[in-house]
């Protein structure tokens, strides 16, 4: 038994003339077995569209559209070439490959020349003094290293007063993280997550 | 049968013959000129490495921090060389349109890549999985890696590997078509074992060596091996190549089928083996293939493999080879007595 009426249509030489009385929008699951149908043109076997000819509908729009996407597939042919047609796209191919290898390489090293620069940039301003001198001796350390200048309380556990209370204090200012959030909406900071939260809106938020 | 329809030869003809490389169309031009200019970029890169290198053979091992830490530099560098060489020519259509034609000079890097990449995309695991289904690797070697194409014929007859031949036709001496794909010349030797002798005695099966023949230089270029007119033209008694003839291949009627793998064996460096003593002193019988690469310092870097069964021409073959008292020998399955078991109430099964 067919699940829905338009199903009837893929059968031509059966086709029900009585069903084109119902709306064309009803996709209900009516049970009609072929005896229950009343034909009402019984002496022929043909359908009624085909004494029509011309000007008939032109059957269920749905139906017409189902049939064209079955036939008229997704994808695209196949790219069909010659042998030099084929060996010419090869080469533009590979020539464009080519070059955006050569711009992925090309911001990499600018991204990487950046980042160098501003490591070289906060070792200077570690070492530097009140006097904008830079500190002797101290630029043989790295960054990490216990060393003359730099971070807090290295010269507090030296026992060092005074004299190097200054030193790497632009490097501290530049380092402090203190507000670098600021003018960003909080809500841009929400993180993703799997699941939604546990109440899924905060009634109460104001800014 | 000639390409393309007639219409579009004659139009063919008619036209310019443009080479492809001038064909006017302007993005593919653009495109070369992108592809030539790497290339030349490449080629300073080149030029480049190859000057590192002579400055880091030239330099002394006190400095370049000891000889294991200067070889490894330099083994490094020489990749990268190569690597620099592939990468020159990967681009040109024209080299891809010759190895595709199959027309590459073997004597250039970049045909050699392309011909080792293609071999290994499909025929080489053709080899692999004969290698793994026929059990070659723990019955005869105990690994392999093969880093050389072998084919093999006989006359006319080119065999698959694995492929079971007739025994008329691997009655004659087989040639081998060897494609190397690392450059240089070499010596290799080439062995054909047979390791499913029959063994009544014992109820098992034993080795017996068809072939061996050394000193025989391969190269890219050079790429056949005749087997049977190795010696043809050799006088010398010292210069010969074959130490042991070719033995045809047999099975007795009723007996599994036979495995006969070729193994191609590289020589060591400068090491040329004395065959008219090897001759005398390797029985056919019980060779064992793992000793005489040991003994001999060889290397394996080709196989192949074919299979031999009892057939018609097989009585005629032995006859001829000698083995005539072996002609009317026949295995059977021994009978295994059924164990006793009391039958069961066939009342039950009604």
């Amino acid at each position: 038994m067919p699940p829905s009426r338009c199903l009837f249509t893929f059968r031509p030489t059966f086709r029900p003339t009585a069903t084109s009385q119902l709306p064309p929008t009803c996709l209900l699951r009516k049970p009609c077995t072929p005896t229950s149908t009343p034909q009402t043109a019984s002496f022929s076997s043909s359908s009624q569209l085909f004494a029509r000819k011309g000007k008939g509908d032109k059957g269920d729009p749905r139906i017409t559209s189902i049939r064209y996407h079955l036939s008229h597939a997704l994808t695209p042919r196949p790219l069909r070439l010659s042998r030099l047609r084929a060996l010419r796209h090869w080469t533009i191919h590979r020539a464009w490959q080519l070059h955006r290898n050569k711009q992925r390489a090309a911001a990499e090293l600018t991204l990487e020349k950046q980042y160098a620069s501003m490591r070289a940039a906060c070792e200077a301003l570690r070492l530097i003094d009140e006097n904008g001198l830079t500190v002797p001796g101290g630029s043989g350390l790295s960054v990490g290293e216990e060393g003359y200048g730099g971070g807090v309380g290295v010269n507090e556990a030296k026992g060092v007063k005074g004299e190097g209370r200054n030193v790497g204090r632009l490097y501290r200012a530049a380092m402090d993280k203190t507000g670098v959030w600021d003018g960003v909406p909080i809500e841009y900071a929400r993180c993703q997550t799997d699941f939604p939260a546990r109440e899924g809106w905060n009634h109460g938020w104001t800014r | 049968m000639p390409i393309g329809s007639r219409r579009r030869r004659a139009a063919l003809k008619d036209s310019l013959n443009i080479p492809f490389e001038q064909l006017p169309y302007q993005c593919f031009q653009d495109a070369r000129k992108v592809l030539q200019d790497d290339r030349q970029e490449k080629i300073k890169q080149i030029e480049v490495a190859r000057l590192r290198i002579a400055n880091l053979k030239a330099q002394d091992e006190a400095i370049s921090g000891g000889k294991q830490a200067k070889e490894n530099r330099l083994r490094s560098m020489h990749n990268r060389l190569e690597e620099l060489k592939i990468l020159a020519d990967i681009n040109d259509p024209v080299v891809k349109k010759k190895h595709e034609d199959g027309e590459g000079d073997m004597n250039k890097p970049i045909y050699r890549y392309l011909a080792d990449k293609q071999w290994r995309q499909y025929r080489r695991k053709i080899l692999e999985q004969r290698i793994s289904q026929l059990n070659l690797v723990p019955d005869i070697l105990p690994n392999l890696d093969p880093v050389a194409e072998v084919d093999l014929a006989f006359g006319r007859h080119k065999i698959p590997h694995g492929d079971f031949v007739d025994s008329l036709i691997s009655e004659n001496v087989p040639r081998l078509k060897v494609q190397v794909f690392d450059k240089g010349e070499r010596l290799v030797t080439v062995v054909v074992v047979d390791p499913d002798v029959p063994i009544v005695q014992r109820d098992g099966f034993d080795y017996r060596c068809h072939f061996i023949a050394s000193n025989i230089p391969i190269s890219p270029t050079s790429t056949s091996i005749a087997l049977n007119q190795l010696d043809l033209r050799v006088k010398d008694a010292s210069a010969k190549h074959i130490a042991l003839p070719w033995l045809p291949p047999t099975a007795h009627r009723g007996a599994p089928y036979h495995r006969l793998a070729v193994f191609l064996l590289r020589q060591a460096d400068g090491k040329v083996i004395d065959t008219a003593k090897v001759g005398d002193s390797t029985k056919r019988d019980g060779f064992i293939l793992r000793s005489f690469m040991d003994k001999q310092k060889l290397t394996p870097v080709g196989v192949t493999v074919f299979r031999t069964k009892w057939d018609e021409n097989m009585a005629g073959v032995m006859q001829r080879a000698g083995l005539g008292d072996q002609v009317n020998m026949e295995f059977k399955r021994k009978r295994v007595e059924p164990l006793p078991y009391k039958k069961k109430d066939g009342a039950r099964y009604r």
